[in-house]
């Protein structure tokens, strides 16, 4: 594309006042050869107006110096054809200017001219190195949706991927559908008023799964393992309980595959097939709904409950196999125990959420629809029936011989022909005890996920779902953001396997997860990132020839997007890809990068940055800002009218795992005093959009820091800070704090270099 | 505490107007409006969680469920509609039904279903004394307007016992004495059963003069004063019917007493003292407020209750309606009785009076089963209530 930029200074919304507009166009023309105008409304009608005609002039890629790259998109799209870059002179620069302290309006004048300056040489220099993006369009896209489990939330996601028109296959493990509601004697209500138990919907959803002409299903198979990436992937299929050359191999690091070739390690993977090697028999598919479920927790643990050498104690879902049998003849007084934690913790059992105090409720109903003058206890910690399920929970209150209270259970010991059940700090205002028939144990739910690979991926970072261990099992999902999403693009996991949910929630979870296929399946057809960007068109562009095979964007990917084959090279996968840029921010070769943001875009935009030389009071301070959370906060702080340091320059990353540490070298070296990173919160309730990016920078700022202090810089002239959206009032003195800091250090000793 | 519910208990309380009581999920909201409550174990929120457990034993040996005057802040502000007020109503009329004695009579008195059998008892008994005592007529114009009712059992000439005296005696005093042994006999065993629950083993106990000066007497007195009943929010209208009322019972009590007094003593020797008082006499003044006050302040009762139950909620009972009926039944006949014999009607007056005497003969004899009973266990519980918190409720040796 043969570029023709011209840059548009809008002089509302005050910036005409507070700036000297001359100035800035002088600037523009001059100093950055750029052809410049300006307007008193661009976001107008009027304005739109005037940037058409100059497009139809021929002007294709837009400087706009006006409000923050957040706020007036689509004002200032001018089509696929055009490129449009904003310099934030209105947020950033007059509305976090405060007020000029009395007698020193000449110089408050001054420093604001600089600032805007600035961003308009980055905004400029930012066009120059702007490419048009070309989606990245697979050769074959495949639309059918793999979903893996029969269960009710496997079907429920294979009916509702039907009916908006997509084909789905169902891999069932068991020889028949249905999975664990098969064996539910009754249901939770689903309607008003949500009193009474319903007969098992489970059939039904059967038999419509098994007419469903855009359904197929395989049973007594399991998925050996999954290659490829979204729009195509390839399942390979095994008989179920078999072992197959085709298994997803484990993850083998460079250290592993060291020991294993010295023959000091057993090779996990022997007789399997490599991960990388394509099955040309693998069946095809776009994307995969994970529905794989979940196993009743054990219980045997916790001995002051007995479950392990008293037969009259029993789990949950082993009563309800007794009432579904039909052999609850003889219990007469069943007593429910919800927590486990005696006097010492008030927690239910693990893996428990709502599902097993409304499964007790439930249950308990069991009892004296099976007896009239039955007694069923429940004894809870905690009475969980979110939404509407509080109807049922009020229903069940009405029965005559249901008992509930709030109690720490401390004993379960057997006499005579059934339990004595000990219970402490009961709402009754004294200790319990109470002779029962049976006691059931609240069990809860365990995510398959726990237990094994499950999806079964053949990627080079390994089969399963990262980071389990924080998440008790479950796939990481973004939980606090986005909790549909795992970190393997176009895998969706819903139902038991996702979260401990009841039948009415799995049904809603499965709808979303086959929403969430269809549109990771939609967005790999037009060539756009699925998840968080949606639609971005850019992708991460490797320069193969200068790559040196470390390894570090294979290994740092928070996504697993990119294979490699025997050498190390990176096997991009573009539609795993979410663009974050964090192979970029790893690469020490810079040969990783996006058609509108990488090393060199980056780093020109900040030799762009006027450095004053041998002026103490202007000092130059960069800041890398994660576009996602900390650059609305520093927008929003400037909506308030935060005043914030004249000496920082703020240029927004898509994601602090994106900075390459070069840029920060860039800055030093060109003369700036400070360099900082803000990125969203990482550990174990992250807010990082990109899970890992933020971590990671800090990581890479740490020994960066090592590195500045061998050139004898202080290292405390770099940062990597987090904050949260909400930080907004937070921010100017974070920022404020780290100008003083850099002041009390003096400027950078290479200016001038 | 090894429980056992008991369902059919829970059945009770649920048809005797707790229909709501298993709704309660033990927010305490109704212990914390409550304005009698204590800080310590308040209440009424560990007797709602008894009630749904069934726990008998429990609830009728709770001095807590008397103390409650159902003036229904509790209810009006259950989040669950639960209505503590109304259950702890149901509680207490189990209570007098469980101490009530013979048992046979206080579960006649406790339901609708005897009401037929309650009215004919007294009906038919008064009927055959009238029958059997010869009177059996309906006097003269002239008979009437000199002796009023004072013949309505006959007359003998019997100097020291009238024929009139000794009829009524012969019916009101087994009655009453029934119901003072029957509400001695409940209030003692309920008094037992609290000391117990409460877990006291007092060394020492009161002398008589020291129980009645210490404890039961300024209950009475709070009671007169309605202290407690004025705290209530929601309902204090009650006050102004429940007062009047209780202060007609006292004027009623004090001229029933006299009368006797009169009739059966000093008339004895001052024969004047037979036959109708002046309208002027101190004592029939007395007689006339009270029976005017009797009847507006159960008539204020009797709106206000209609009302709660129309706006509020509250469970309309036969525990509840029994006592307004009755007593309304007593003031109202009473009074058309006078009015009758003012106006010279003998037929009407006698039916009247007839419809009077098996009214009062129903307060008396159903009173320590019905919702009467209040008047004893109520005392007696704030009475046990003073002496929980006195020395003579805690072992010295505890202290």
């Amino acid at each position: 594309m043969d570029k023709k930029i011209c840059a548009y200074i809008c002089t509302g919304c005050g910036i005409g006042e507070a700036l000297n507009i001359e100035e800035l166009s002088g600037i523009v023309s001059g100093e950055m050869k750029t052809e410049c105008k300006d307007h008193s409304c661009l976001c107008g009608s009027e304005g739109r107006a005037f940037l058409e005609a100059d497009k139809a002039a021929g002007i294709n890629t837009f400087v706009v110096c006006a409000c923050s790259p957040r706020v007036m998109q689509t004002e200032f799209d001018l089509g696929d054809d055009t490129i449009t870059v904003r310099a934030n002179l209105r947020e950033q620069v007059i509305w976090s200017a405060g007020q000029a302290e009395e007698g020193s309006e000449d110089s408050h004048q001054e420093w604001l001219n600089e600032t805007a300056g600035d961003y308009v040489r980055m905004a400029c220099a930012r066009a120059k190195k702007t490419d048009l993006p070309e989606p990245y369009l697979l050769e074959t896209l495949h639309k059918e949706i793999l979903v893996m489990g029969g269960g009710l939330a496997g079907m429920t996601a294979a009916r509702e991927a039907s009916l908006a028109g997509s084909k789905v296959t169902i891999v069932e493990r068991a020889a028949q559908l249905g999975g664990k509601a098969l064996g539910w004697t009754k249901q939770f209500p689903t309607k008003a008023p949500y009193a009474e138990l319903e007969a098992p919907t489970i059939g039904a959803l059967i038999a419509e799964v098994e007419a469903d002409a855009n359904i197929t299903v395989v049973l007594n198979t399991e998925v050996a393992r999954i290659g490829g990436a979204p729009g195509n992937f390839g399942a390979t299929f095994k008989p179920a309980g078999t072992k197959s050359e085709w298994d997803a191999p484990a993850k083998v690091g460079v250290d592993e595959q060291d020991r294993i070739s010295k023959g000091e390690m057993e090779d996990p993977n022997a007789g399997l097939k490599p991960y990388a090697k394509n099955n040309g028999d693998a069946q095809k598919f776009g994307a995969v709904v994970l529905a794989t479920g979940w196993v009743p927790a054990d219980v045997s643990g916790y001995e002051h409950l007995g479950y392990t050498d008293n037969d009259r104690v029993v789990t949950n879902a082993e009563f309800e196999k007794m009432a579904k049998d039909g052999k609850l003849s003889g219990m007469n007084s069943v007593a429910f125990v919800m927590s486990p934690g005696g006097e010492e913790h008030d927690q239910d059992f693990p893996y428990a959420n709502s599902v097993t105090s409304m499964v007790a409720l439930k249950q308990a109903k069991y009892v004296r629809e099976n007896n009239a003058d039955a007694k069923a206890y429940i004894l809870y910690q905690h009475m969980r029936t979110p939404g509407n399920m509080e109807m049922f929970y009020k229903g069940v209150q009405q029965d005559d011989g249901i008992f509930m209270t709030k109690a720490a259970v401390t004993s379960v010991t057997p006499s005579g022909n059934g339990c004595t059940v000990v219970a402490k700090n009961t709402l009754l205002g004294e200790d319990l005890s109470l002779d029962v028939d049976l006691v059931v144990l609240a069990a809860g739910m365990e995510p398959t996920t726990k237990h094994e690979n499950s999806i079964n991926l053949a990627y080079r970072q390994g089969p399963a779902f990262l980071d389990l261990d924080l998440f008790d099992g479950y796939a990481d999902s973004h939980f606090i953001c986005f909790p549909y999403e795992t970190r393997r693009t176009g895998v969706y996991t819903c139902g038991g396997v996702r979260k401990a949910m009841n039948m009415e929630e799995s049904m809603e979870d499965a709808t979303g997860a086959a929403l969430k296929a269809i549109q990771c399946i939609e967005s790999a057809d037009r060539g756009v990132s699925v998840h968080p960007r949606s639609g971005d068109k850019t992708f991460p562009e490797f320069f193969m020839q200068r790559c040196t095979q470390c390894k570090r964007c294979t290994e740092e990917c928070p996504f697993g997007a990119l294979d490699d084959d025997d050498k190390g090279t990176p096997l991009p996968n573009p539609t795993r890809c979410r663009r974050c840029g964090t192979c970029m921010g790893a690469c020490p070769e810079r040969i990783i990068g996006f058609k509108d943001y990488n090393v060199d875009l980056i780093g020109s935009m900040i030799k762009a940055i006027e450095v004053p030389e041998d002026d103490e009071d202007k000092l130059r301070i960069l800041v890398l800002v994660c576009e996602n959370d900390a650059y609305p906060a520093l927008d929003m702080a400037g909506m308030r009218k935060h005043k914030i340091s004249h000496m920082l320059r703020f240029i927004p990353v898509r994601c602090l795992g994106s900075v390459n540490m070069a840029w920060i070298r860039d800055a030093l070296s060109a003369g700036l005093d400070g360099a900082m990173l803000i990125g969203c919160k990482y550990g174990d309730d992250y807010q990082c959009h990109f899970v890992k990016g933020s971590e990671i920078a800090n990581k890479r700022m740490e020994n960066i820091g090592d590195s500045l202090s061998t050139l004898g810089l202080e290292p405390e002239r770099v940062r990597s800070e987090q904050v949260a959206i909400t930080d907004y009032d937070k921010l100017p003195q974070l920022l404020n704090d780290f100008v003083d800091e850099i002041v009390e250090l003096g400027p950078n000793p290479f200016k001038g270099f | 505490m090894n429980v056992q519910p008991d369902l059919d208990f829970i059945k009770y309380l649920k048809g005797a107007g707790g229909d709501t009581l298993k709704k309660c999920y033990q927010c305490a909201t109704c212990s914390v409006v409550c304005p009698l409550s204590t800080d310590d174990k308040p209440f009424p929120r560990k007797e709602m969680i008894w009630a749904q457990w069934g726990l008998k034993e429990k609830l009728v040996a709770d001095p807590d469920v008397f103390l409650c005057h159902q003036c229904g802040d509790c209810t009006a502000y259950c989040p669950r509609g639960a209505k503590p007020g109304d259950v702890l109503g149901a509680i207490r009329a189990y209570s007098y039904t469980h101490y009530g004695w013979p048992g046979g009579l206080a579960k006649l008195a406790s339901s609708a279903k005897g009401l037929p059998m309650l009215i004919a008892l007294p009906a038919l008994v008064i009927f055959v004394l009238w029958v059997i005592s010869g009177g059996m007529t309906i006097p003269s114009p002239e008979t009437f307007s000199h002796y009023g009712y004072q013949q309505f059992f006959g007359h003998w000439d019997f100097h020291w016992l009238s024929k009139n005296v000794f009829f009524i005696d012969i019916m009101m005093l087994p009655a009453a004495g029934l119901a003072v042994f029957a509400a001695y006999r409940g209030v003692s065993t309920m008094w037992k059963a609290m000391a117990a629950n409460a877990g006291m083993e007092s060394a020492f106990r009161p002398s008589v003069l020291q129980f009645v000066k210490e404890f039961l007497w300024p209950s009475v007195l709070e009671i007169v004063q309605h202290d407690r009943f004025r705290e209530c929010k929601t309902n204090i209208d009650r006050v102004k019917g429940h007062l009047p009322l209780m202060l007609s019972f006292m004027g009623l009590f004090t001229v029933t007493v006299w009368s006797a007094l009169a009739n059966d003593v000093f008339g004895l020797w001052i024969p004047a003292l037979h036959g109708p008082m002046s309208v002027w006499n101190p004592i029939k003044i007395l007689a006339n407020v009270s029976a005017v006050a009797l009847i507006v302040g159960v008539g204020i009762l009797w709106s206000n209750r209609a009302k709660a139950e129309a706006d509020a909620g509250a469970t309309g009972t036969f525990y509840d309606w029994f006592l307004i009926w009755e007593i309304m039944a007593v003031g109202v006949t009473g009074l058309l009785a006078e009015i009758a014999r003012w106006s010279g009607l003998a037929a009407p007056g006698y039916i009247m009076y007839f419809l009077h005497l098996v009214s009062i003969m129903m307060l008396f004899l159903y009173m320590p089963y019905t919702k009467f009973a209040h008047l004893v266990y109520r005392t007696f519980a704030m009475a046990f209530e003073r002496y929980r918190d006195s020395a003579y409720g805690k072992n010295p040796l505890d202290q």
